[in-house]
């Protein structure tokens, strides 16, 4: 009789959700689906709001990752104003995205992934948590709270507050970096650099132990996507979309990103208000793909700093084509905190940053505009359509956890299947299959526009429907 | 460490009484007292335990939907629990964080306000509104009673 395994809620990621694991007659694993039980729906009560306000109002879907909405959102409304910014405001919004990339992998390596790889996954899990960190590990954790910090005072030290900075705006940014903030910057980035290399290492070390986990925490084909430069570089806040297999093949290059939806189309899957993306040529489910610093690594060519294009190199070597591996998000993560705090360090030498040319002015120009940006956890379309008057008719957002999703469910199910025997789950196997999801670390706050810390539900379910057991965290 | 008071206010400023406790933060900023830091944010976050470690005491301002009646100011210790689950943290597990993992948690206090409209918008209810005037009141008797309250706002 086949049966599911629910698990919910999943602790350690950002919003409320629960996962089912089937189970066939022969009581194996046959499939998995990661559910969000959410919903705020942000695309339908913005309507009718004016295009302007929504840098602001989209900012607050999240209180982890605004500066991806505000700047998502400015990049929509340039588009209905029809204007180019000025080249010094685009700078300043890079600048506050590679800050909002660095503190948010910080957090997500330091604070929810690494007390996995520190304390181990048979450690209680009353321990296996950021405390337990700090007792095995004081310095790491601390410096991995303060990498955090930094981040978060890029976007103080440009927006005026660190949450919900009213900032980006269409048609540019309100204001410059001035001298003091750079200078503030620039005096913590030798302690980033020494936290960044240091986790490198902590996570490359722990890799030669997690050998196992590698192979099968997501690791399958997929397809990648996220932006690239026109020379195929690393991008996080411009260029075009690349697609490409797990060969390494490039199967869609310098896709403008206002053509999205000729490439992607979106599904729903009964019982989870994340909505399903899929690479539209080849349909479900072979048009699954993957977004974030595992893809962007995999589509890009090269970054275009030193040290992080050497790990770059390196991180290539794993994978044949691609790095298919959603284990190796950490790895990726790391390795784009060190490409950001490259970039923050040239950034910061360039005197535009005080200029006071940094908003172009115009009206609707086009009553349809898509901002595209890279978000920490991948590619962050806004998609907004207007009346003549500017009020919104129709909004779409497409977030990096919708892209994963069904990398998620696949990667649960591989987990699951390796390790699930029977009915019982085992604390240590509930971790895994946890972090199998943590690996994307999804911000469901994002992905619903729901609001709310995380808590997970497992759910074993039988070949008829029936719940055979239900485990339940936070 | 410093002997500063700092002034946490956090909530959802879209979610109508949800944002009273940022609304608090921003009135007693507006007061400049001397000795007296404020910061506003939609919620507890982990690096948020390197400032609180470096106060000399901090006060968390936050809404409640459970509470009737006038605000209410409360002594806070730093959790026993080690559990943290997700991206924000509740205030006594930021205080156990300061402690843990910045060497200490200053004195603390909880100041709740009720809460009565958590829809979408910006304008407070009756009693939330009655709860900032009340609050702001409340931290300005707390800094009249620490000491160290007549040294220059830090920098």
């Amino acid at each position: 009789m086949a049966k599911r395994i629910v698990i919910d809620p999943v602790t350690r990621i950002e919003g409320h959700a629960k996962i089912s694991i089937f189970l066939d007659d022969a009581g194996q694993v046959s499939d998995a689906e990661f559910h969000v039980v959410e919903f705020r729906g942000f695309e339908k009560f913005c309507e009718g709001r004016p295009f302007s306000e929504m840098p602001a109002i989209t900012a607050r879907i999240c209180g982890i990752c605004p500066v991806s909405h505000l700047l998502a959102s400015a990049k929509a409304g340039d588009a209905i104003m029809a204007v180019a910014i000025p080249p010094a405001a685009d700078k300043l919004r890079r600048l506050m995205n590679l800050g909002q990339i660095v503190q948010s992998h910080a957090l997500s390596f330091f604070h929810l992934s690494a007390p996995d790889f520190v304390l181990g996954w048979d450690a209680p899990p009353s321990k296996r948590n950021v405390f337990g960190l700090i007792a095995a590990d004081p310095e790491l954790a601390r410096s991995g709270i303060r990498l955090r910090q930094f981040g978060q005072e890029i976007i103080e030290a440009l927006g005026g507050k660190k949450i919900h900075p009213a900032w980006a705006v269409p048609g540019g940014v309100r204001s410059g970096l001035s001298e003091e903030g750079n200078a503030r910057i620039r005096q913590r980035l030798p302690e980033a650099f020494a936290t960044a290399e240091a986790a490198l290492a902590l996570f490359l070390k722990a890799l030669e132990s997690h050998k196992e986990e590698a192979l099968i925490f997501g690791n399958f084909q997929s397809l990648f996507m996220g932006l690239v430069a026109p020379d195929g570089s690393w991008e996080h806040h411009g260029g075009c979309l690349r697609f490409t297999d797990s060969t390494g093949s490039v199967i869609a290059d310098q896709v403008e990103p206002s053509r999205y939806l000729e490439f992607l189309g979106e599904s729903v899957q009964e019982a989870s208000y994340l909505k399903t993306p899929y690479f539209k040529a080849l349909g479900l489910p072979g048009g699954m793909y993957r977004v974030g610093p595992l893809a962007r690594l995999n589509v890009c060519e090269r970054i275009g700093t030193p040290r992080a294009d050497a790990e770059l190199r390196a991180f290539k070597q794993m994978g044949r084509g691609a790095v298919t591996s959603s284990f190796l998000y950490h790895y990726a993560r790391l390795i784009e905190i060190i490409a950001g705090l490259e970039l923050i360090e040239r950034a910061l030498e360039d005197p535009d940053l005080a200029s006071e040319d940094l908003r172009a002015d115009a009206g609707v120009n086009s009553l349809h505009g898509v901002g595209a940006s890279e978000a920490p956890r991948g590619t962050l379309f806004h998609d907004y359509t207007v009346d003549r008057s500017g009020l919104l008719k129709k909004v779409n957002l497409i977030v990096a956890t919708g892209h994963n999703n069904l990398a998620m469910n696949r990667t649960v199910a591989q987990i699951a299947r390796h390790y699930v025997q029977g009915e019982d789950i085992p604390e240590p196997v509930l971790n895994r299959i946890e972090h199998g999801i943590r690996c994307y670390d999804p911000c469901l706050s994002c992905s619903t526009h729901a609001a709310g810390q995380m808590p997970m539900r497992i759910r074993l379910v039988g070949p008829r429907g029936n719940v055979l057991r239900e485990v339940v965290r936070g | 460490m410093d002997s500063h008071l700092l002034v946490i206010g956090y909530g959802n400023t879209l979610r109508r009484d949800d944002g009273v406790g940022p609304r608090v933060a921003a009135r007693v900023e507006e007061l400049r007292l001397p000795g007296v830091l404020t910061m506003a944010c939609p919620q507890l976050t982990p690096e948020l335990a390197d400032p609180v470690s470096q106060a000399g005491a901090v006060v968390f301002v936050d809404a409640s939907v459970e509470q009737r009646g006038p605000v209410r100011l409360r002594r806070l210790d730093p959790s026993g629990s080690s559990q943290i689950l997700a991206h924000a943290a509740d205030p006594r597990i930021l205080l156990a964080l300061a402690r843990d993992a910045f060497g200490r948690a200053p004195q603390a206090w909880m100041l709740t306000i009720p809460a009565k409209e958590l829809g979408f918008g910006e304008r407070l209810s009756r009693p939330a509104s009655l709860g900032l005037r009340d609050a702001v009141r409340a931290v300005r008797a707390l800094h009249r009673r620490l000491p160290g309250r007549r040294r220059p706002r830090p920098a």
